[in-house]
C-alpha cells in the first residue's frame, strides 16, 4: 500500500503549522519551520510525485538528497536555539538570516553539483548515505536536546509539545536508521537480500512504518502545538 | 579600604539596595560563578567571593573594624538596604578567586610603602630568601595590580581586566611606574580548593535579609484608646521604601507569570525586570519591559495567553505605581 500522498499531506500540515508559529515570533520557530518544509520539498515531493518534471535528472536527484540533509541541519539549529533560550532566556538573531543563510547554502550546493560531473548511481547512493547518517545522529542528539528543553519548560503551556517532538525524532530515527542500515550492509543487493531475507524484511518494514509514523507524528505534533498555543 | 583589581566586569555600578541580594547570590551559586562582588558604601567596603558557585568568603572593612563570614554578610545586607551603596561584580578564574580569598585574609607585612623610596630588587630578593607565600600589591589611587608569590617564587600577575593569573608583567608593571605608586606586601597561608565551606549552603540568607528588612521598618503606631495623639508621621527611609515597593511588584509579577507560563515565566520576569527596570521604573522602561517579556513568553505560550498575562501585569503596575 502506498502512503506517499498521505505523507506529503501530513508533512505539508507540519510545515504550515510550524510557519504559523514563526509569524511574529523569534527565529527559533523559523529554523524549525524551514527544516520541516525542506523535508517536504527535498525528499517527499519527488518520492510521492515522481512524474514531476526533472526528477529523473541525476543532478536534481542529488539536490533532493542534499536539501534533505540541509533540512535536518536547519531543524537541529532551531532546537539548539530553543535550548539556549530555555537555559539563558536570551533571544537573539534575525529570522531573515535563517532564510538567507539556508538559501545561500542551497545555492552553494547547487553550484557544487553543477560544476561537477553528473552524479552516477554510486555517487547518488553515497550522497544519500551521508544524508541518512546526518539524520540518524542528529535525531539522537535532538532527542537528548529536546528532553533537556522539556525539563526546562515542562510546566509551561508548550511543555508537553516537546514530549511529542521526542516521539517525532524517535520515528525519524527508525525511518532513516533502517534505511542507513540497508545501505551500509548492502541488504538491497539481490545476493545479500537472499542471504539475509529476515533482516532485509525487518529493515524495509521499519523504514516504511518509520516514514509513515514520522509524517503522522510530525503532523500530529504541530496540530497539538497549535492547540496548546492557541 | 579593600584594594582589589577589577576582573572581567559582569555588572558595574548597581545599587545593591534595589536588588534582592539573597536571590542574586543564589543565582550566582546556581550558575557556578567564580569571582567577587564588591560593595562600596560611604564608610565601608564589602567583598563577597565565589569559587565555582560556592560562597567561600565575605569581608566588610570600615576602617575601625573588620567583619568576616556571616557578620560581614549581615552588615553588607544592612548597609545595602540603606540605599547608598554601589555594587560591582567581577568574574575571575576559580584559582584566582581562591587566591583573592586567601589574600583578603592574609597578614600585612609592609603597608603603603612608596615605591620610589624602596629598593624593589632588594625586596624581591628578601621575599625569595624568606620563601614568602603571598603577594605584592602595587597601587595608585585608581589602579591596582597583584603579583602572587608561592614560597618566594613568582606565580603570576593579576591586574584590572584579568580573569586569571597572567604570566606577563606589562600591565602590572605599568602601575608601578605611575607617580605616587605604593606597595603592600601580604603574606598568606595557602588554602586548598575544596577546603572552604560554602557559606550559602549553611545559612538561610533569605531569612537574614528579611529580618534586616523587617528591623528597618518603623514600628506601627500603638492603637490609642480614645483620642489619637497628634504625632509626626513616621520617618521612612525613601530608598528602603522604594526597594521594598520594587520587590513587592516584582514578586507579584513573578506570581502572575508563573501562573500563566510556569517556572520559566517567573524567570523571564526576573530577567527582564533586572535588565530593563533595574534603575528606573517609568513609562518608557515599562514599555520595553513588557515588549521584551511578551517576545520571550510567546516562545512558550500562545498569543492569547501571553496577552492575558501582560494585561494582568499592566493592571497591577497601574495599581502599584
Amino acid at each position: 500500500m502506498d502512503f506517499s500522498g498521505l505523507q506529503v499531506v501530513l508533512w505539508l500540515v507540519a510545515g504550515l503549522v510550524s510557519f504559523y508559529f514563526s509569524i511574529g515570533n523569534a527565529r527559533v520557530w523559523t529554523s524549525i519551520a524551514v527544516g520541516f518544509f525542506l523535508i517536504l520539498f527535498g525528499e517527499l515531493l519527488p518520492q510521492a510525485m515522481p512524474f514531476l518534471p526533472g526528477t529523473s535528472i541525476p543532478q536534481v536527484e542529488a539536490m533532493g538528497h542534499i536539501i534533505s540533509t540541509i533540512a535536518i541541519l536547519v531543524m537541529s539549529h532551531g532546537f539548539q536555539e530553543y535550548y539556549v533560550f530555555s537555559r539563558t532566556l536570551e533571544l537573539e538573531g534575525d529570522k531573515r538570516q535563517v532564510y538567507l543563510v539556508t538559501l545561500a547554502v542551497i545555492f552553494a550546493s547547487q553550484i557544487f553539483i553543477f560544476i561537477n560531473p553528473a552524479p552516477n548511481a554510486e555517487t547518488l547512493r553515497t550522497i544519500r548515505i551521508v544524508g541518512n547518517t546526518n539524520w540518524v545522529f542528529l535525531s539522537l542528539i535532538n532527542i537528548d536536546l529536546i528532553r533537556k528543553i522539556y525539563l526546562n519548560v515542562k510546566d509551561s503551556p508548550i511543555g508537553k509539545g516537546f514530549l511529542a517532538f521526542i516521539a517525532v525524532f524517535v520515528c525519524i530515527f527508525l525511518w532513516k536508521g533502517s534505511e542507513l542500515y540497508i545501505q551500509v550492509y548492502r541488504l538491497d543487493l539481490p545476493a545479500v537480500m537472499q542471504a539475509y531475507p529476515v533482516r532485509y524484511q525487518i529493515s524495509q518494514i521499519t523504514h516504511l512504518v518509520g516514514n509513515l509514523l514520522a509524517s503522522l507524528s510530525v503532523g500530529g505534533t504541530f496540530l497539538y502545538l497549535a492547540k496548546l498555543l492557541r | 579600604m579593600v584594594l582589589l583589581p577589577k576582573g572581567n566586569p559582569v555588572k558595574e555600578n548597581a545599587n545593591p539596595g534595589k536588588i534582592n541580594l539573597p536571590g542574586a547570590l543564589e543565582k550566582l551559586q546556581a550558575g557556578k560563578f567564580s569571582g567577587y562582588l564588591r560593595f562600596d558604601f560611604p564608610a565601608a567596603t564589602g567583598v563577597i567571593i565565589f569559587e565555582q558557585g560556592r560562597l567561600i568568603s565575605s569581608l566588610l572593612e570600615d576602617g575601625r573594624e573588620r567583619l568576616i563570614a556571616y557578620d560581614a554578610i549581615a552588615a553588607i545586607f544592612e548597609q545595602s538596604l540603606e540605599g547608598r551603596g554601589r555594587l560591582d561584580v567581577y568574574r575571575l578564574s576559580p584559582e584566582l578567586a581562591l587566591s583573592v580569598h586567601v589574600l583578603l585574609h592574609g597578614d600585612l607585612l609592609y603597608k603603603g610603602q612608596e615605591l620610589k623610596l624602596i629598593d624593589i630588587k632588594l625586596l624581591l630578593a628578601r621575599l625569595k630568601e624568606l620563601a614568602i607565600t603571598g603577594c605584592l600589591r602595587i597601587y595608585t589611587g585608581d589602579r591596582v595590580a597583584l603579583i602572587f608569590y608561592r614560597e618566594g617564587t613568582p606565580l603570576g600577575f593579576f591586574h584590572d581586566g584579568s580573569t586569571a593569573i597572567e604570566t606577563t608583567a606589562d600591565t602590572s608593571m605599568s602601575v608601578a611606574r605611575l607617580p605616587g605608586a605604593k606597595i603592600d606586601v601580604l603574606t598568606t597561608k595557602g588554602v586548598g580548593e575544596g577546603m572552604l565551606a560554602d557559606l550559602l549552603s549553611s545559612a538561610d540568607l533569605s531569612a537574614l535579609w528579611k529580618r534586616i528588612q523587617d528591623a528597618r521598618r518603623p514600628e506601627p503606631e500603638p492603637v490609642a484608646a480614645a483620642v489619637p495623639p497628634v504625632a509626626a508621621p513616621p520617618v521612612v527611609d525613601p530608598a528602603a521604601r522604594e526597594a521594598e515597593r520594587r520587590e513587592v511588584l516584582l514578586e507579584a509579577w513573578r506570581q502572575i507569570a508563573m501562573r500563566h507560563l510556569g517556572k520559566i515565566g517567573g524567570s523571564l520576569v526576573e530577567k527582564e525586570f533586572e535588565k530593563n527596570l533595574g534603575s528606573v521604573i517609568d513609562d518608557a522602561s515599562l514599555a520595553v519591559f513588557f515588549e521584551r517579556l511578551g517576545k520571550g513568553a510567546r516562545l512558550v505560550a500562545g498569543h492569547g495567553k501571553v496577552n492575558g498575562m501582560l494585561e494582568e501585569m499592566e493592571h497591577l503596575a497601574q495599581d502599584k505605581l
